[in-house]
């Protein structure tokens, strides 16, 4: 194989590696920080796909400025279920694993409850539009305009997420909470308003990446879920908690599905994802970047 | 019988304020009478019009999950069109009686059990006169010998599969052509083309490994070469690797066996990398509005499957027109929308020769040579005899048919140009 295919081969794995890492980085801080395992978190993306799909096609305005609207929204939203579901369950469960338990069973109703009212909102066609589709030359090869687009921006998220938790104020103080809830408290960090403001964050998170999905894949009701799913299996081989992991394990899985699909057949994707998941689970059970 | 129904019953009869009867005048008694004589007849139009009880037609179908980007395009909304129109003109003609027609549908969510169940209860408990049949091969493949089993006459509009027709169910009827026949026509425009090697992708479900298996059974007649194989699953986000590989081995035509995500993801990472082969065919979706709106202009010449469009008949016309209007601009898909139509088209006519009952129609739309705006149609076991297979190509934002001639609205336009 020439060191162009290589290339390619490369640079398409990391394109939806990106993806992945966004979306797993949304779910990492509501898992990693607050024990919320939300499985309906790529019915939020959703929200941010029709969001943008729906204003671009009926108004004309760029996709790229609902990224803010969509980041926003989303976490208005996250702030406002985060009061309404889960700090009463946080108020009334009576440890850790009874909260993580009870708000699964919470995250999955609002799976159905997010995705019936996408379907009833814009009904369940299949929906898309054209924006930069053109092709652009990188080198020996070509992509999208619109890949590349997709691709930095989700790292540049990806990364002004991670600068902010390692270099702010707000930053350490969620950290602190992720390695010790009760320390954090005792040397007053406030959790009343750091974890609806960080659910909010991961929501905002899935939100982008609704948005950005939306320029280049078509876009149904029951699209979300299987981004939770392969988050899920991205922030288990970053570690939970670890967003350098989740931005790494994103670009590795992205990177291991394009190789596989070469090599092998496109079939066999979930296969060598699960492979590599159970692999990591066998080798570094707490995640390939765990401390 | 209920707390409060005993205690009623314990109450003597002339308990309460109003209970003792008093007596009535007879000149008051009269007028009562006549009163309600005359209220009698003037609810009697309206009576006489409720007198015949509605036809109850019951259906599964996909409104959320991923098989409902398909059903809300080429099947529900026809349905409710139908069900629309027959009922403006004060209901089916049922053996000369007009019936209003009542519609029990519900979501079958995508899931197999779901539509299988609500099926049962349809049949089994509703016992609702007709039912509609879901959409996919597959649900009609779980389905058929349910309904068959019941005696429910099934005339389905999106089952592709040899196997489902060769199961030989006197209750089913598919209207669409099957995958040998829309294989063979492929290839048949394949030969007649000149075209010499050709990369195959196609999706790894009964729809998609049927139509691999007919496709290679019809090129075992031919020269043509076949350069690459490759099967996706469902929900595949990126093709760009294989493609790439099929692009690097430059065949003159790209067959993609795909649903809809997939044919507007192939097809959009096909002009990302550049790949564009002299001919580019994409199965189910291509035939779609949304196929038009989302490639825009890079949809010229891309082939895929259809078999009428708004010039194929006058009827064919009226009812694209009517679909237009009714769903707020959304056009039906020029492939098994005009099928499921024709499929209604059948089922009113047969309603209308030989009324409500389900083994007449069953023995009806199996005998009979039925008129519809995708052509006649017959049946010879469950299978469409009639309607060849096909082939569609989009040509200044119309998909016309291009392969067979009788079928065509317009000529292949070859090579196909460059994506825009």
């Amino acid at each position: 194989m020439s060191l162009t295919a290589w290339f390619e081969l490369l640079a398409s794995g990391l394109i939806t590696g990106g993806i992945y890492a966004l979306v797993a980085l949304g779910l990492n801080l509501q898992y990693g920080l607050m024990r919320i395992l939300n499985i309906a978190h790529g019915e939020f993306l959703v929200l941010g796909a029709y969001l943008t799909w729906w204003i671009h096609t009926s108004f004309g305005i760029s996709p790229l400025w609902m990224l803010p609207v969509s980041f926003l929204l989303l976490l208005a939203i996250g702030m406002l279920v985060h009061r309404l579901c889960f700090r009463r369950l946080a108020a009334t469960a009576p440890d850790l694993d009874a909260f993580e338990a009870r708000g699964l069973m919470v995250s999955f109703g609002m799976m159905f409850v997010v995705q019936s009212a996408v379907s009833l909102t814009w009904g369940a066609d299949l929906r898309g539009y054209d924006y930069l589709t053109q092709p652009v030359v990188v080198g020996p090869t070509q992509f999208a305009a619109n890949m590349l687009l997709i691709f930095g921006l989700s790292l540049a998220f990806s990364l002004a997420l991670i600068a902010l938790l390692r270099y702010t104020l707000l930053g350490k103080g969620v950290r602190a909470l992720m390695q010790s809830p009760v320390g954090a408290q005792l040397v007053g960090i406030d959790t009343r308003r750091l974890h609806p403001l960080m659910f909010g964050v991961g929501l905002g998170l899935s939100g982008i990446a609704g948005c950005l999905l939306s320029m280049t894949w078509t876009i149904s009701p029951s699209m979300g879920a299987p981004y939770t799913v392969t988050a899920l299996i991205v922030i288990t081989l970053g570690g939970f908690g670890s967003m350098i992991g989740a931005l790494a394990g994103g670009l590795l899985l992205g990177v291991v599905e394009a190789l596989g699909m070469h090599f092998t057949s496109p079939s066999l994707k979930m296969l060598l994802s699960y492979g590599v998941f159970i692999g990591v689970l066998l080798w570094r059970p707490n995640g390939l970047f765990a401390r | 019988m209920s707390q409060a129904d005993s205690k009623a019953a314990r109450r003597s009869p002339t308990e309460g304020r109003f209970a003792a009867p008093r007596p009535v005048s007879p000149r008051r008694r009269r007028l009562a009478q006549a009163l309600a004589l005359a209220g009698g007849s003037l609810a009697l139009p309206a009576l006489a019009q409720k007198s015949e009880a509605p036809l109850r037609i019951g259906y599964a179908i996909a409104r959320t999950g991923p098989w409902a980007g398909g059903a809300q395009v080429s099947q529900e909304p026809n349905y409710l069109m139908w069900a629309e129109q027959q009922n403006a003109a004060g209901g089916a003609d049922v053996k000369g009686v007009k019936r209003r027609i009542e519609l029990i549908s519900f979501d079958d969510r995508s899931e197999m059990e779901t539509c299988i169940r609500t099926y049962e209860k349809l049949m089994g408990s509703d016992k609702v006169d007709l039912i509609l049949p879901p959409w996919g091969s597959n649900a009609n493949f779980a389905l058929a010998p349910l309904a068959n089993r019941h005696g429910y006459p099934m005339l389905a509009p999106t089952a592709l599969s040899r196997k489902l027709v060769d199961m030989n169910l006197p209750f089913f009827f598919s209207l669409l052509q099957q995958p040998d026949r829309m294989m063979g026509a492929l290839v048949d425009l394949l030969v007649a083309q000149d075209i010499k090697s050709i990369a195959i992708l196609y999706m790894d479900d009964l729809f998609g490994l049927e139509n691999f298996a007919a496709l290679n059974n019809a090129l075992k007649k031919t020269r043509i070469q076949v350069l690459e194989r490759k099967s996706y699953p469902l929900g595949v986000k990126d093709l760009s690797p294989v493609l790439r590989t099929i692009k690097d081995q430059s065949p003159d035509a790209f067959i993609g066996i795909t649903y809809p995500p997939d044919t507007i993801l192939a097809s959009r990472q096909s002009k990302e990398i550049g790949f564009n082969p002299r001919l580019f065919y994409a199965s189910v979706g291509t035939a779609f509005q949304l196929y038009r709106n989302v490639i825009g202009a890079g949809a010229e010449g891309v082939t895929g499957m259809g078999s009428w469009n708004a010039k194929s008949s006058a009827g064919a016309k009226a009812y694209f027109d009517a679909h237009k209007a009714k769903f707020g601009g959304k056009e039906p898909d020029r492939w098994a929308s005009g099928h499921c139509w024709a499929g209604l088209e059948i089922l009113t006519q047969a309603l209308g020769k030989v009324g409500m009952d389900r083994k007449a129609i069953r023995d009806y739309v199996a005998k009979t040579e039925h008129q519809t705006i995708v052509g006649p149609i017959r049946f010879q076991g469950s299978e469409n005899a009639t309607i060849p297979g096909s082939v569609g190509q989009w040509q200044n934002g119309e998909f016309e048919i291009v392969w067979p001639k009788q079928l065509a609205t317009g000529q292949l336009a070859m090579p196909k140009p460059e994506w825009k």
